[in-house]
């Protein structure tokens, strides 16, 4: 799940940086192309046009801290509400800087290109949404009372500004909910990617185990197949070795009927294949059902784990014991079998993996324990 | 193994579906075996009403898991051990949080561990088997007994390996000691999560919780001060 979990923080801030730097083309354009256009080529009509230049440069200035934080971080900057009430502050002087017959008219740029100034400051950032509705609201409000002020309320002028009003705070809120959207849709491409891959996955092992039991029923009915015919033949029923041999198949069947995990664990499966090659050598083998809730194990431990438990058991005499104990951070591995040739140590193997060795010797057998503690 | 304080053999009801399991438990108890096996049936009601100092229990009757009926056996005294093939760890525990007295994996039972099991149940003291070690060691449910290292380690190490003996040897200490870390757990166990349908049981729970001192109790203090399998007076 943590894997998961990444992947989708990738997602979201690949989104919120893109996003980010297209609010950020949008404003600059959008206060390039239209807001310097028309304060230099109305110059002469603005009735202080000193004032109106100053609000484009504290504009471009205020743009340009919030472009510094949204190409940072993809987010506004720290003091972006505080900073809103500048823009708000500028607003009001380029419609002072206008004579107030223009104040519908296209040389009054402050109203309609703020909005975008607003987005990029509350952009990404906690209760950014809401508090970018405020600021469109009080630049709708300072427009609306200007109006009131100078005696614009006429049914042309209103409809004037509704329009206005309407078509940039529909691009601005729309762009926000745009942006949003793509990025909750992509989140959930990835979470549907990860399920269906997860799905693909068990699927396969779900076959694999499948196929994996088939062969080892087919192996046992061989073996069934095999005794009977003997036992038919005139086969002594009291014969140690005939004995022997029906336990051996008894004990394959009763773990094949109790074995029960869907997918199998990696070091379990390793060990299952060592229990059917010790079978093979007719070596009686003893496995309580391996749990279900294995640890996941970091890089090479499952290796270690295995290694020396594995040799005792390949080369066990005649009867082996395979046990496995796990909890959340521990996994002990340990055969008890009664192998003559295994080189044991006296004192514990430490391996560079953290897996701990333990040999004994006694009555014939060699018990070999490996242990992993998790941190 | 301390059948003694017991005046004659300690009687058995056995519940098993497959008559192979039943004739090779049978063998096991016969004479000079200080076990009886008084009744078996295929179902939980076939030995209803017998009354055995111990009832095995197989889990899986034909076909079905009867893990939800133990509880309902136990809580009327009975002392039962289960006697399964299911040793994966939540069985075992879920049959011992029902009050089950032990667990009996049918994989690796012997005459001599089956007796010794039965013996210690039929006298209400603390028995482990190796499956029950491994449940009771890899327990990490909310409600799990505070076992110590040595305890948790000497549990799995019985698990895993060939005897306590080997035990011991591992952890450097004596095999006494061991079935001391032993007994311990399953009292800890037996205090922390299971009913104690028998007074000795309460006892023992008590004793765990420091409501009483051993040497209150006489029969506490032959069990605890037992150095061997000697008998208790």
């Amino acid at each position: 799940m943590a894997a998961v979990t990444e992947e989708i923080e990738q997602v979201a801030q690949r989104y919120a940086r893109y996003t980010a730097i297209g609010a950020v083309m949008i404003a600059l354009l959008w206060h390039t192309g239209y807001d310097l256009t028309v304060t230099i080529t109305g110059w002469n009509d603005f009735r202080w046009p000193a004032v109106a230049a100053a609000s484009w440069i504290l504009y471009t200035v205020i743009a340009v801290v919030a472009a510094r934080a949204l190409l940072r971080t993809s987010s506004g900057p720290p003091r972006g509400r505080e900073l809103a009430l500048p823009v708000l502050a500028l607003d009001i002087a380029v419609i002072v800087a206008c004579y107030p017959k223009d104040l519908i008219a296209p040389i009054d740029w402050g109203w309609g290109s703020v909005g975008w100034l607003g987005v990029m400051l509350l952009w990404n950032r906690p209760h950014g949404r809401g508090e970018l509705l405020a600021f469109l609201t009080a630049n709708a409000g300072i427009m609306l009372a200007a109006m009131a002020v100078t005696g614009t309320l006429d049914r042309v002028s209103i409809a004037k500004y509704l329009m206005v009003e309407v078509g940039s705070i529909t691009l601005q809120l729309g762009y926000l909910a745009g942006c949003h959207t793509l990025r909750v849709r992509a989140e959930d491409a990835v979470l549907l990617a990860r399920r269906l891959a997860a799905d693909d996955a068990w699927r396969e092992s779900a076959r694999r185990i499948h196929a994996d039991r088939l062969r080892r029923y087919d192996a046992i009915r061989d073996v069934a197949e095999s005794l009977l015919k003997q036992l038919a033949d005139g086969a002594d029923p009291g014969d140690p070795r005939v004995r022997a041999d029906c336990t051996a198949g008894a004990m394959r069947l009763r773990r094949l009927i109790t074995e029960r995990e869907d997918v199998p664990d990696e070091l379990v499966s390793a060990l299952r294949e060592r229990i059917d090659a010790a079978e093979r050598r007719k070596v009686l083998v003893t496995a309580p059902p391996f749990g279900e809730n294995l640890p996941d194990l970091p890089e090479g431990v499952r290796e270690d784990l295995l290694r020396a438990p594995i040799l005792a058991l390949d080369g066990a005499r005649s009867r082996a014991r395979v046990t496995v104990s796990a909890m959340s951070t521990m996994m002990s591995v340990a055969v008890v079998a009664d192998n003559d040739d295994l080189p044991i140590s006296p004192t514990p193997i430490r391996e560079p993996s953290g897996v701990v060795v333990t040999y004994q010797r006694q009555g014939g057998e060699v018990w070999v324990n490996s242990i992993w503690q998790g941190p | 193994m301390g059948q003694q304080h017991l005046a004659g053999p300690v009687t058995v009801a056995l519940v098993e579906d497959h008559q192979v399991v039943v004739d090779g438990v049978r063998s096991w108890f016969g004479p000079p075996s200080p076990v009886e096996l008084v009744a078996q049936g295929s179902t939980i009601e076939s030995v209803r009403g017998t009354a055995a100092d111990v009832l095995m229990l197989d889990l899986n009757l034909n076909g079905t898991l009867v893990i939800d009926r133990v509880a309902e056996l136990c809580g009327g005294g009975q002392r039962v051990i289960v006697f399964s093939e299911h040793e994966e760890p939540e069985t075992v525990r879920a049959v011992l949080d029902a009050g089950a007295s032990a667990f009996i994996g049918k994989g690796r039972a012997t005459r001599e561990s089956c007796l010794e099991t039965i013996l210690e149940v039929a006298a209400d003291k603390p028995s482990m088997t190796p499956p029950m070690a491994q449940a009771i060691a890899t327990d990490e449910g909310p409600h799990r007994p505070q076992l110590s290292d040595k305890e948790r380690a000497a549990l799995l190490f019985w698990f895993q390996s060939m005897s306590k003996a080997s035990v011991a040897a591992r952890m450097g200490i004596k095999e006494r000691t061991v079935r001391q870390y032993i007994d311990r757990a399953r009292v800890k166990y037996a205090a922390a999560g299971r009913p104690a349908p028998t007074k000795e049981k309460l006892l023992i729970c008590a004793i765990q919780d420091g409501l009483i001192r051993p040497d209150e109790v006489t029969v506490y203090t032959s069990l605890a001060a037992r150095a061997d399998n000697t008998a208790s007076p």
